[in-house]
């Protein structure tokens, strides 16, 4: 089972409607949700949805503050990428120009997380901030003319960062990026 | 989607039990499909109330009352309430105080009805876009909320999971109507969505008959767009018409393509469809002396103006 953590974005519904769509358990639970609630529901793999702020993310720093507990698959879309990046030391902005809708992004590392997707991929973000330096201990996946930290991830941990929103039915190859990390969380 | 029919069918009737339900009937999309699933689980236990807020498209109340009273035999209870709507809106221009008084007035209309019929239930075609866009705060959303604690009423929602696309092939399945399932997403407010500015029935019936125009031309243009239709500005601009100087309001044509509503892109409108919309809106509705095509894509704009 994967947990879809509820930043408050527009697209957590999306999120949990993909995974239900390749064939994943899926359950969206509240940010305020306690860490031994989430360890008790015993999940495969964790996603932080995007959201309005990062201050409203909630119980995703906890999670992160105490990883080894979890050792499980965690991937961040928007602004759960920006946190992901922001708890590992990088740093999170106002980017120079926001990025809406269609986005022509480039894959530099195609790593698990990218498997079997084309070089270039035009997918849809929406959001002001960006990561602005990746983090010690992250490599980047991912880049766009408007933002050099599309995607990225820990190199040693299973951690994911994605900016733009794979969940969403216009982004190209989006149901593809889920199913590669539902097979993370399953190997 | 026969498993998930027969789930809510069952799940609505246990429910229910030999208490009465009622649902407020748009003749959209979501109410139409949860009508008629309660409609199958509880038959007439299920009071359905269609209110003519003097907001809907050309037709369209005709067509709700023919199709489900008379095709489907639904206890249909039809209210005329236009001039009330009207009344309320008087005055009022910011988009979300207009939802407050729409979402006010069409509470206050259903109260009055639910008291004299005496449900428990009330039965809901919220589907996942709504909640999920309430709950950002992006846009209030027009469903009957606050009624449900006031008249101690029991919510069912059987479609609160679901996407538009999901709803429509399960409408579909319903057996109803293609003009129903295949119909385009229309807002709560209706035509006062589609007014920027104070609401009046003149602005209205301009922004209707426009309505009307886009959609017949986009029908028959083959496109099959997620949703097109007509925003009357409240913006006048200068025209040359038969020599003389004119000065008229100007309506911006919104065509677009989604699967679920949640990301949108301006479609693509050949641009011989464009002008002839253009043309017909201006020479049908004189008050119109200037079209304009919307070519934003969601985000970071909505799909509605307001």
């Amino acid at each position: 089972m994967i947990l879809v953590l509820e930043n408050y974005g527009q697209y957590t519904h999306r999120i949990w409607r993909t995974l239900r769509e390749i064939g994943a358990k899926a359950e969206i639970i509240a940010n305020t949700t306690t860490i031994e609630e989430i360890k008790a529901k015993k999940p495969s793999g964790i996603i932080f949805s995007g959201g309005p702020t990062l201050e409203r993310a909630g119980n995703c720093w906890k999670i992160l503050e105490r990883y080894e507990e979890f050792g499980i698959p965690i991937l961040g879309i928007c602004l759960g990428h920006q946190l992901i990046a922001k708890h590992f030391g990088g740093v999170v902005d106002r980017g120079n120009k926001a990025e809406y809708s269609l986005v022509e992004v480039e894959i530099i590392e195609e790593n698990e997380i990218f498997k079997g997707l084309p070089k270039r991929l035009r997918v849809w973000a929406s959001h002001m901030d960006e990561v602005k330096k990746l983090p010690e201990g992250f490599e980047l996946l991912a880049r766009s003319e408007f933002c050099e930290v599309e995607a990225m991830r820990h190199k040693s941990l299973p951690i994911y960062g994605i900016q733009f929103h794979p969940e969403v039915a216009h982004t190209e190859k989006g149901k593809e990026i889920y199913r590669n990390f539902v097979s993370i969380c399953k190997s | 989607m026969r498993e998930f029919i027969e789930e809510k069918i069952r799940e609505i009737r246990e429910t229910v039990g030999s208490k009465k339900a009622i649902i407020a009937l748009s003749g959209g999309v979501d109410s139409s499909t949860a009508a008629i699933l309660a409609h199958k689980a509880i038959g007439d236990k299920l009071y359905a109330v269609f209110v003519n807020t003097g907001l809907l498209r050309k037709g369209e109340p005709e067509f709700v009352v023919k199709t489900f009273k008379e095709d489907f035999g639904l206890n249909l209870i039809y209210v005329d309430a236009q001039k009330r709507f009207f009344d309320a809106l008087r005055g009022i221009v910011d988009p979300e105080q207009k939802r407050k008084v729409i979402g006010k007035v069409f509470i206050d209309l259903f109260e009055e009805v639910a008291k004299d019929i005496g449900a428990e239930f009330l039965i809901q075609g919220t589907i996942a876009p709504d909640w999920i866009e309430s709950k950002g705060g992006i846009k209030s959303h027009h469903n009957v909320g606050g009624l449900p604690e006031r008249l101690n009423l029991k919510i069912i929602e059987p479609l609160r999971d679901l996407y538009k696309d999901e709803v429509r092939e399960l409408a579909k399945e319903l057996g109803l109507p293609e003009k129903i399932y295949r119909r385009m997403p229309f807002p709560g407010p209706g035509l006062a969505a589609r007014v920027v500015g104070e609401v009046t029935p003149e602005k209205v019936r301009i922004v209707r008959e426009a309505n009307a125009i886009v959609e017949e031309e986009i029908e028959k243009a083959q496109l099959k767009p997620w949703q097109a239709f007509a925003v009357l500005l409240g913006v006048k601009t200068v025209g040359v018409q038969g020599d003389i100087r004119a000065y008229k309001e100007t309506i911006a044509l919104r065509v677009v393509e989604s699967l679920d509503g949640m990301t949108a892109n301006a479609m693509n409108v050949p641009f011989e469809v464009l002008q002839r919309i253009a043309f017909r809106i201006v020479s049908e509705i004189p008050e119109v002396g200037r079209v304009l095509y919307d070519v934003t894509n969601k985000p970071p704009a909505t799909i509605e103006f307001e």
